[in-house]
C-alpha cells in the first residue's frame, strides 16, 4: 500500500509516525527543507522536496499508483488543488485538510467527490468533536469509542481516594463484579506500562480501561473519581473550534463564550443561538469573577494561544470548576496535564491524525492515545485460526500487549483471562509501540 | 451641478403631479358604476373631477422639467404633501355632485316615508367633503354622510373605492404604474409610504406584486361575501347583495370601514352576517408583504413563523374575550360577547364597522378598546392604522431586554431576536429609538386630539368619548361614539382631518414636511 502525504507540518508528521510501523511505502512531500529534515532524522520515510501542486513533484512521489493521497498542508487551497491533481493522476483515495467549517457541515450538499476529493478533514472540527465527546461524558478524562461505541476505552487518573491504590491487578479483579471492564494500560510519570498480574497501582497513575459498560459508573466509583454532571459551560475563545462546540452543545447546556475581539463577538452573537457571548479577555481574572466562573461546571479554553489556554484553565481550576479542557499546540505538554492541574489537554493535530487513521485508512491500528506510547489494534479472527476456542491466558500472548475486548455478533465483550475467542470475532489489542510488530505477527 | 431651492420644489411638485394623474385615471371606475346605475349627474361629476385632477397632474408632471433626484427627506415630503393633495382632489366629486344634482332626483334615493334630506347636501360644505375624502383615502371610515344609501350608488361606490385605493397605498400604486427615472427614486418613495420591505429584485416588481395580491384577496372576499350573505339571508335581493359585497370587500380588505348600509353592519341584524364580515377585517389586518411571501414567493413557512401574524391572531382572540367580559361586567350592552368580539376585531384591524353604540359603553371598556385595539392596530405593511403590533412587540422585547441586561455582566453581547432576525445591541438600540420616538409622538398627538375634542365636542359627551374619537381618527379606525357628525365644530373636524392624515403616514413624514416649511432643509448645527 502506497501512501503519499503532502505537507509535513504537525499533522503530516504525526500521521507519518503512526503509519510508519504498519506500512512501508510512505512518501512525504513538503516545500520546506527544514520540515523534511526532522522527518529524515526521526522516521524512516521517503521525502520529496517540492510543491505538492506541481505535476512533476506528484509524479515523482508516485501518486499515480498510490492508495491514499493526503493533503494536509496549512493552506486550504493547496490541499484542495493537490487532491484534485492527485485524483486525476490516479490516486485511489484522496483526503484534503480544509479550514472552512461550512464545507464540513454541508459536505453532503457540496459533494466534493465529484471534483476528486473523497474525504475532507478539519483539525479544528475534529478537536471540537473530541471536546464535545468529553463534555458529554464529563467524569472521564478521556474516552474513545471502538466499533461505534460497543466498546469504550476510557482514561482516568487514580487519586489518593481510589481503592485501587496499593493493590495489584489480580487483586483489582474483585471490583470487577460483572466482568464489564479490564485495565489495559497505565501511564506512570510519562512511562507506559501494559500491566500484568503483579503490577501494583500507585497514586497519580493514569489508567486506561476497556469497558462494555456505557455508564462507567462502577469504574468511577473505585478509582475515586467523582461523578460530574455538567450544566453550565464557559468557553474561552471564539475560534472555529469554540464556535463549533457552542453550535453543537447549545441545546443541552447553558453556554457562555468569551471572545476578545469585538467584531468577532458581534458576529458570533448573531450566528449562535441560545449562547451568551461576552466581550473580554479570558485571562482577565476580574472578568471571570464577574461572570461567576465558579458557577460553571466546565471551562473550555480554545483560543489560538496555548499559554492563554493553560493559564485560564488554571484560574478556572482554582475557582473549583469541575472540568477544565485546554487546546494546546505543543504536543509534548500533554504528559504534564496532571501536574498543570488541567483535566484534559487537546491537540487538534493528534485529533486529525487519529481520525485519518481510524476512519479513513482503517488499518489494524485503531487509535493513538494521548500521552501514552501505546496503541489499539484491531484484528478479525478466521475460521481455523489457532487462537480460537482456547482461554486467553493459555495463548502465550506477547508481553507488553493485552487482548482488551472483542466484538461478537454486534455485541461488545471484555476479554478477561478465561475468555475464549471464536471465529469471526473482532479482537482489539492494546500494545505498547515496541511490541506492536510482535502482535502483528502473532495474528498472522 | 449647483442645487437651487427651486429645483427641489420642481421635483416635489412633479412627483405629486404623477400621483394626481393616477387619481384622475381611477375616477373612470366610479364613473362607469354611475353609468350602470343611470346616475348621470354623478357620472358628470366624476368625469369633471377626473379631468381636473388629470389636467393638474399632467401640467405638473409633464410641464415641469426636473432632473433633480429626490433624497430621503424629499421622499417623505412628497408622501406627506401627496396624500394631502390626493385628499383635496378626491373631495371634488363630493362637492361637484352635491352642487349639480337636482333636488328632486336626490330625494329619490331616500326610502319612502323617511323624513330626512339626502346626505349629499352636507357636501356642499367643502370641509365636509375634504373630511369624507381624507377619511376614505386614509381608510378611516368616519363619515359625514349620516344616511349613506341616500348618496346614490355612484358616490357610495366611490367612497369604498377610494378606501380600497388608499389601503395598499397610493404611492405604491403610482410607482407600479408610472415609470420612475431610476430604482432609487422608487425605493425612496416606496419607503416613505410603506414598510420598505423589498420583496422582489426591483421596487416596481415589489409594488406590482403587492397590488396583485391585494386585488386577488379583495376578489376573494367579494365572492366569499356574496356566497355568505346569499346563504344566510336568502330573501336579500341579489342586486343589492352584489353591490354590498363588492363595497364591503373593498372596505374590509382595506380596513376602511365605510358601509353601504344606513346603520353600518348593524343593519343586517344578523349574527351570521357579523361573523361573515369578521373575515375580510382579519384578512385586511395581516401584512401585505406577508401575503406576497406566502402566495407569490411560496414561503409557506411564513404562515407559522411570522411573529407579527402570529401575535396579531392571538391578540384578536384574547382582546375580543377580554372586551366581551368587560362589557358583560359593565352591563351596558345586551349581547356583550357578540358585540365585544365584533367591535374588538373592528378596532384592532382598524376597520371601523360598527354594531354597537359606543357612547353608552362604560369608561373601562372604552379605555381597553382604545389601548389594546385602536392604538395597537394591525400588522406593519397591512392597510391598517395605529402604531402597528410589531412596534408594540419591539417595545416589550426592549423592556425585557433591558431588565434582562441587569442580570448579565456589562461586557455581555446581548442579542435580541425580533421576528426571526437576530439584532446586536447597537442595532436593537437604534430600532428601539426609532420605534419609541414614533410611539411617543403618536401618543402626544392622540392626547392633543383628545384635549381639542374635549373642548369642542358639545354637550352629552365625556372625556372617554373624546379619547375614543381621537384614537379612532388617528388610528384610521372609523368607529364613532357620535361626536363626528355634520354639525360638529369645524376646529375639531380639521383636527380629525389632520389626525387621519398623520395617522396614515405614521406622523414622521408630516413632521419632516413642517420642519422644512418652517426651517428649510438645512441641517441644524449644535
Amino acid at each position: 500500500m502506497r501512501i503519499v502525504i503532502a505537507g509535513c507540518g504537525d499533522i503530516g508528521y504525526y500521521l507519518a509516525k503512526l503509519l510508519e510501523q504498519e506500512y512501508k511505502n510512505i512518501v512525504l512531500i513538503d516545500s520546506q527543507k527544514e520540515n523534511l529534515k526532522s522527518v529524515e532524522a526521526n522516521l524512516g520515510i521517503a521525502t520529496i522536496l517540492g510543491d505538492s501542486t506541481s505535476y512533476k513533484t506528484l509524479k515523482e512521489a508516485g501518486v499515480d499508483s498510490c492508495n491514499y493521497f493526503i493533503g494536509v498542508t496549512s493552506v486550504e487551497s493547496v490541499n484542495v488543488l493537490s487532491c484534485i491533481l492527485a485524483k486525476k493522476l490516479g490516486a485511489k483515495h484522496t483526503v484534503s485538510r480544509i479550514s472552512n467549517m461550512e464545507y464540513i457541515l454541508n459536505k453532503d450538499t457540496l459533494n466534493f467527490k465529484i471534483i476528486g476529493i473523497d474525504d475532507i478533514i478539519s483539525p479544528e472540527f475534529l478537536a471540537a468533536r473530541e471536546i464535545e465527546q468529553i463534555l458529554k461524558e464529563p467524569s472521564l478524562t478521556e474516552s474513545t469509542e471502538i466499533a461505534d461505541g460497543k466498546l469504550k476505552v476510557i482514561g482516568l487518573h487514580l487519586n489518593d481516594k481510589s481503592r485501587l491504590i496499593g493493590k495489584s491487578l489480580v487483586e483489582s479483579a474483585k471490583f470487577n463484579r460483572d466482568n464489564s471492564f479490564m485495565i489495559a494500560a497505565i501511564n506512570r510519570s510519562g512511562k507506559t506500562i501494559i500491566p500484568h498480574g503483579k503490577t501494583i497501582f500507585e497514586t497519580g497513575d493514569y489508567v486506561y480501561f476497556i469497558t462494555s459498560d456505557k455508564t462507567s459508573g462502577q469504574i468511577l466509583e473505585f478509582t475515586g473519581n467523582p461523578l460530574i454532571e455538567i450544566k453550565n459551560i464557559l468557553i474561552a475563545g471564539g475560534s472555529r473550534t469554540g464556535e463549533y462546540i457552542a453550535h453543537r452543545l447549545n441545546n443541552n447546556f447553558n453556554i457562555t463564550l468569551i471572545e476578545k475581539d469585538q467584531a468577532k463577538c458581534n458576529d458570533l452573537a448573531l450566528r449562535l443561538e441560545h449562547i451568551q457571548v461576552v466581550h473580554g479577555d479570558c485571562t482577565n481574572t476580574k472578568l471571570l469573577e464577574e461572570e461567576r466562573i465558579g458557577n460553571y461546571n466546565a471551562f473550555v479554553s480554545v483560543t489560538g494561544n496555548s499559554e492563554t489556554n493553560i493559564l485560564s484553565c488554571m484560574v478556572a481550576k482554582h475557582h473549583n470548576v469541575d472540568k477544565t479542557i485546554a487546546l494546546i499546540e505543543n504536543i509534548g505538554l500533554i504528559d504534564y496535564s496532571q501536574n498543570l492541574g488541567i483535566d484534559t489537554l487537546i491537540n487538534k493535530k493528534i485529533a486529525a491524525a487519529n481520525f485519518l487513521f481510524k476512519k479513513i485508512i482503517k488499518g489494524n491500528k485503531l487509535s493513538f492515545l494521548y500521552g501514552i506510547d501505546a496503541e489499539i489494534m484491531e484484528f478479525t479472527l478466521h475460521n481455523g485460526s489457532e487462537l480460537i476456542n482456547r482461554p486467553i491466558k493459555e495463548l502465550n500472548f506477547p508481553e507488553n500487549a493485552i487482548i482488551g475486548g472483542v466484538i461478537r455478533n454486534g455485541e461488545g465483550y471484555v476479554t478477561l483471562g478465561d475468555f475464549e475467542l471464536m471465529a469471526d470475532d473482532k479482537v482489539f489489542v492494546f500494545s505498547d509501540s515496541q511490541s506492536s510488530n510482535k502482535v502483528l505477527s502473532f495474528f498472522e | 451641478m449647483k442645487y437651487r431651492k427651486l429645483d427641489t420644489f420642481k421635483m416635489i411638485f412633479r412627483q405629486i403631479g404623477s400621483l394626481l394623474i393616477i387619481l384622475g385615471l381611477t375616477m373612470t371606475v366610479p364613473a362607469i358604476v354611475s353609468l350602470i346605475y343611470s346616475e348621470y349627474y354623478s357620472l358628470v361629476g366624476f368625469v369633471i373631477s377626473g379631468l381636473i385632477s388629470m389636467l393638474t397632474g399632467g401640467l405638473l408632471y409633464y410641464k415641469i422639467k426636473s432632473n433633480y433626484e429626490p433624497l430621503k427627506r424629499h421622499a417623505l415630503i412628497i408622501a406627506a404633501m401627496g396624500w394631502l393633495s390626493i385628499a383635496i382632489m378626491g373631495s371634488l366629486p363630493f362637492i361637484i355632485i352635491a352642487y349639480i344634482s337636482p333636488l328632486e332626483l336626490l330625494q329619490g334615493f331616500i326610502p319612502a316615508g323617511a323624513d330626512y334630506h339626502s346626505s349629499i347636501f352636507f357636501f356642499k360644505n367643502p370641509l365636509h367633503a375634504l373630511f369624507e375624502s381624507m377619511s376614505g383615502f386614509t381608510t378611516t371610515g368616519l363619515s359625514m354622510a349620516v344616511h349613506e344609501p341616500s348618496m346614490g350608488k355612484g358616490l357610495l361606490f366611490y367612497r369604498h373605492f377610494i378606501q380600497w385605493l388608499g389601503g395598499a397605498g397610493f404611492v405604491v400604486l403610482t410607482i407600479s404604474i408610472l415609470k420612475q427615472p431610476n430604482g432609487k427614486v422608487s425605493y425612496l418613495l416606496y419607503n416613505a409610504e410603506s414598510t420598505g420591505e423589498r420583496l422582489k429584485t426591483t421596487i416596481i416588481e415589489t409594488a406590482r406584486s403587492i397590488w396583485k395580491v391585494y386585488t386577488f384577496l379583495t376578489l376573494f372576499c367579494f365572492l366569499f361575501l356574496i356566497a355568505g350573505i346569499y346563504f344566510l339571508l336568502p330573501e336579500y335581493s341579489l342586486a343589492d347583495n352584489i353591490f354590498d359585497a363588492i363595497n364591503h370587500a373593498m372596505a374590509g380588505m382595506s380596513t376602511g370601514g365605510f358601509s353601504t348600509l344606513d346603520n353600518s353592519i348593524a343593519e343586517y341584524q344578523s349574527q351570521g352576517a357579523e361573523i361573515l364580515l369578521l373575515f375580510p377585517m382579519i384578512l385586511g389586518a395581516l401584512s401585505l408583504p406577508f401575503y406576497v411571501r406566502v402566495f407569490n414567493l411560496k414561503q409557506y413557512n411564513q404562515l407559522w413563523k411570522d411573529l407579527q401574524t402570529k401575535s396579531l391572531l392571538i391578540l384578536f382572540v384574547i382582546g375580543s374575550l377580554v372586551l366581551s367580559i368587560m362589557l358583560y361586567i359593565s352591563g351596558t350592552v345586551s349581547e356583550p360577547f357578540r358585540i365585544g368580539i365584533f367591535q374588538f376585531v373592528s378596532a384592532l384591524s382598524t376597520t371601523g364597522w360598527q354594531t354597537s353604540d359606543v357612547h353608552i359603553w362604560d369608561s373601562a371598556s372604552v379605555t381597553f378598546i382604545v389601548m389594546a385595539g385602536m392604538i395597537v392596530g394591525g400588522s406593519l405593511g397591512a392597510t391598517v392604522g395605529g402604531v402597528k403590533i410589531i412596534r408594540v412587540l419591539i417595545l416589550f422585547k426592549g423592556l425585557f431586554w433591558r431588565i434582562g441586561g441587569y442580570f448579565k455582566s456589562e461586557e455581555s453581547v446581548n442579542v435580541v431576536t425580533v421576528n426571526n432576525h437576530r439584532l446586536l445591541p447597537d442595532e436593537m438600540n437604534r430600532e428601539l429609538a426609532s420605534v419609541s420616538t414614533f410611539v411617543f409622538i403618536y401618543c402626544v398627538f392622540l392626547l392633543l386630539g383628545t384635549m381639542i375634542g374635549y373642548y369642542t365636542m358639545g354637550t352629552g359627551f365625556t372625556l372617554k368619548d373624546a379619547l375614543f374619537e381621537s384614537a379612532s381618527a388617528q388610528g384610521t379606525v372609523g368607529l364613532s361614539c357620535g361626536i363626528t357628525k355634520p354639525g360638529m365644530s369645524p376646529l375639531l373636524e380639521l383636527t380629525f382631518i389632520f389626525q387621519m392624515w398623520a395617522g396614515r403616514l405614521e406622523i414622521i413624514p408630516l413632521l419632516v414636511l413642517f420642519r422644512s416649511i418652517l426651517f428649510g432643509t438645512k441641517p441644524f448645527l449644535t
